[in-house]
């Protein structure tokens, strides 16, 4: 009896120790909507569901890694070949060859590491051939990761790399505080860096940027999607000195998610160059195109208020600093009564929109109303209190996911204020419907007495 | 099949400075991947006199994945199934424990270094370790019975999926 428990035992820790996680899909797949990873979240816990509604916001595209315990390898390794190829110079992917394929791997027979860094060449020689044409270079390179055996060897190369970094630098004690004390460095690099399938930890990254990256300037940025209450991922930049810089002031940065234990690279929207252009297009298929068109610049500073008002659709947070609920005044339509507005908006609202000023010049009739706003909005109280009063109306973020835990603002006070998503000033705007089964004495009561009051 | 370089270097590696007592070819020339290593009973064991047939079958993902070393002699040691799989317990060649940098020489040698010294607290074959650490003369006299049943002659490396291919 006693033997045949033990026998069950020894079974089930052999199936464990043998365990193969089924793995799915390709080991690098194609760019994918970032999207894609909302919907994935959408039935996580709120933290998880918040932070992915805001992805989408900074990062358009992704692009899935396989989870096989390289994945961190691989996603960098890729990463920095994208990179690479990004920068259009054939000359550099040569450069980087040589100088990759011939850093001194250490405590290795060439032997053991000659195969890996044949085919680092191979893949650079045909990113170089391929170049200038980025899509044929990137062809290459997502056929070369996507072959298991190549990318093995490749990925290893990286490994080595590292682990012969740490081998080799002198300041190595730095790194102790990430080493298990009783393996020491060299225990690190046999049993983590050199560990097929042994994931990347923090330290793996420190010497990959600092072997790799940090001699051709590369920056890597970490969104971290996990648990910590915020309403966006965190992100983290290598070299340390990176985080806080404006990104244009970088060299090619690559940008990768991490999930507890997983990593994915992830693609930023493109320079706010590209979405003028888009706005653009939209402006000139306005009712009022006639009016603007004869005069190009007029069609530009257009296309600036216009922008403005796209941070009324949510998920196109561009200018989150701004609360959506007054930028909506400044494209609103004739007919607007300025009451509901509350009392501390006009402030911060004028001063954030210096697109003001040109509206006179741009079309008569749109500037009316605008004014007229102003003009009418109460000025005197606000002056003694904060310019901005911060609620979760100033998050785009926050405003999106509103929805699904809404209070009801139906009460008498709040009925026919912006916060009532009957008023058309409510984000989540959705009209009344008229249901003769309700009580209409209800309505006649409510409308004298739901005049604004400050809230 | 980018590891050709170093399968082959590693083969010229241990066929010219062998483990003692061991002789290594392919299984077929046109096959990197399998290996037929004849391996002498070493003098200090019950295993003297005997000649061992060992297949060595390298995965595709090699050096990335664990070779796999069987014995195609049945053999009676605690750490060898008894029977015609003959697979081995060996910790480097566990996935676990297994990095690229290892290398088939070292295997072999540690093959070679159980039959010398068997590792009854991680047997394959619980009753022959208990016989092995309670009744040394007992297993001895069994072990030498299978070297003089199974291991007398030129080895054979049957497999049960290429038994053409079995030419040393």
């Amino acid at each position: 009896m006693e033997s045949d428990l033990n026998a069950d035992l020894a079974a089930q820790e052999a199936a464990a120790r043998e365990y193969q996680p089924h793995l799915e899909g390709p080991l690098v797949g194609d760019r994918t909507p970032s999207h894609v990873i909302t919907e994935e979240y959408a039935k996580a816990d709120p933290v998880y569901v918040q932070k992915t509604l805001a992805l989408p916001q900074t990062y358009s595209h992704y692009r899935p890694v396989q989870g096989d315990g390289n994945c961190g390898w691989r996603a960098i390794g890729f990463g920095y070949f994208e990179a690479l190829i990004r920068t259009g110079d054939a000359s550099l992917v040569g450069a980087e060859r040589d100088r990759i394929t011939q850093y001194p791997i250490l405590d290795h027979s060439e032997m053991v590491y000659e195969d890996m860094r044949d085919e680092v060449s191979i893949l650079m020689n045909d990113i170089a051939a391929a170049l200038p044409n980025q899509g044929a270079a990137m062809d290459v390179l997502v056929q070369k990761f996507n072959d298991l055996d190549v990318a093995n060897h490749l990925l290893y190369y990286l490994r080595l790399l590292a682990s012969s970094w740490l081998k080799g630098d002198p300041n190595a004690n730095e790194y102790l505080g990430f080493i298990p004390e009783e393996i020491g460095i060299i225990g690190y690099c046999q049993n983590y860096l050199e560990l097929p399938g042994r994931e990347i930890e923090h330290l793996g990254i420190m010497l990959l940027y600092n072997v790799l990256l940090k001699p051709c300037g590369m920056v890597i940025e970490i969104a971290y999607l996990d648990r910590t209450p915020g309403p966006a991922v965190n992100t983290y930049r290598f070299p340390a000195e990176a985080n806080g810089c404006d990104p244009s002031t970088l060299g090619p940065i690559m940008y990768l998610l991490f999930r507890p234990d997983h990593y994915d690279i992830l693609y930023p929207h493109p320079p706010p160059t590209a979405p003028v252009d888009i706005q653009v297009n939209r402006a000139s298929s306005f009712s009022h195109e006639h009016q603007i068109t004869p005069n190009m610049p007029s069609l530009q500073n257009f296309t600036e208020v216009d922008l403005s008002a796209l941070s009324l659709i949510p998920g196109l947070g561009l200018n989150p600093g701004v609360p959506s609920m007054s930028v909506s005044t400044a494209s609103s339509i004739e007919s607007y009564s300025p009451s509901p507005q509350s009392p501390w908006m006009p402030t911060p609202f004028t001063d954030s929109l210096p697109i003001r000023q040109q509206q006179p010049q741009l079309k008569q009739e749109q500037s009316v109303p605008s004014l007229r706003a102003v003009s009418v909005l109460p000025q005197p109280v606000q002056r003694q209190t904060p310019p901005l009063r911060f609620s979760e109306y100033c998050h785009p973020q926050l405003a999106e996911t509103y929805a699904s835990r809404e209070p009801c603002f139906t009460t008498n006070t709040f009925k026919n204020s912006h916060f009532n998503t009957a008023h058309y000033n409510n984000p989540n705007f959705q009209p009344e419907e008229y249901r003769p089964e309700l009580d209409d004495s209800f309505y006649e009561v409510a409308r004298p007495t739901g005049k604004r009051r400050s809230h | 099949m980018a590891s050709q370089k170093r399968i082959q270097k590693e083969l010229a590696e241990c066929t010219k400075s062998p483990p003692q007592g061991m002789t290594i070819a392919l299984a077929s020339e046109s096959n990197l991947h399998k290996w037929h290593v004849t391996l002498q009973g070493p003098p200090n064991s019950p295993y003297a006199g005997g000649t061992f047939g060992l297949v060595v079958s390298l995965p595709v993902e090699y050096p990335f994945k664990a070779p796999t070393v069987t014995f195609s002699t049945r053999i009676y040691h605690p750490n060898v199934t008894n029977d015609s799989q003959g697979s081995i317990c060996l910790g480097a060649l566990k996935a676990e424990n297994w990095k690229p940098a290892s290398k088939l020489l070292g295997v072999l040698e540690a093959v070679r270094g159980l039959l010398v010294e068997p590792m009854p607290d991680d047997p394959l074959e619980a009753r022959i370790a208990d016989e092995y650490k309670n009744d040394r003369k007992e297993f001895e006299k069994n072990a030498k019975a299978y070297v003089a049943r199974y291991a007398k002659g030129a080895p054979k490396y049957e497999e049960p999926t290429a038994a053409g291919e079995a030419k040393s």
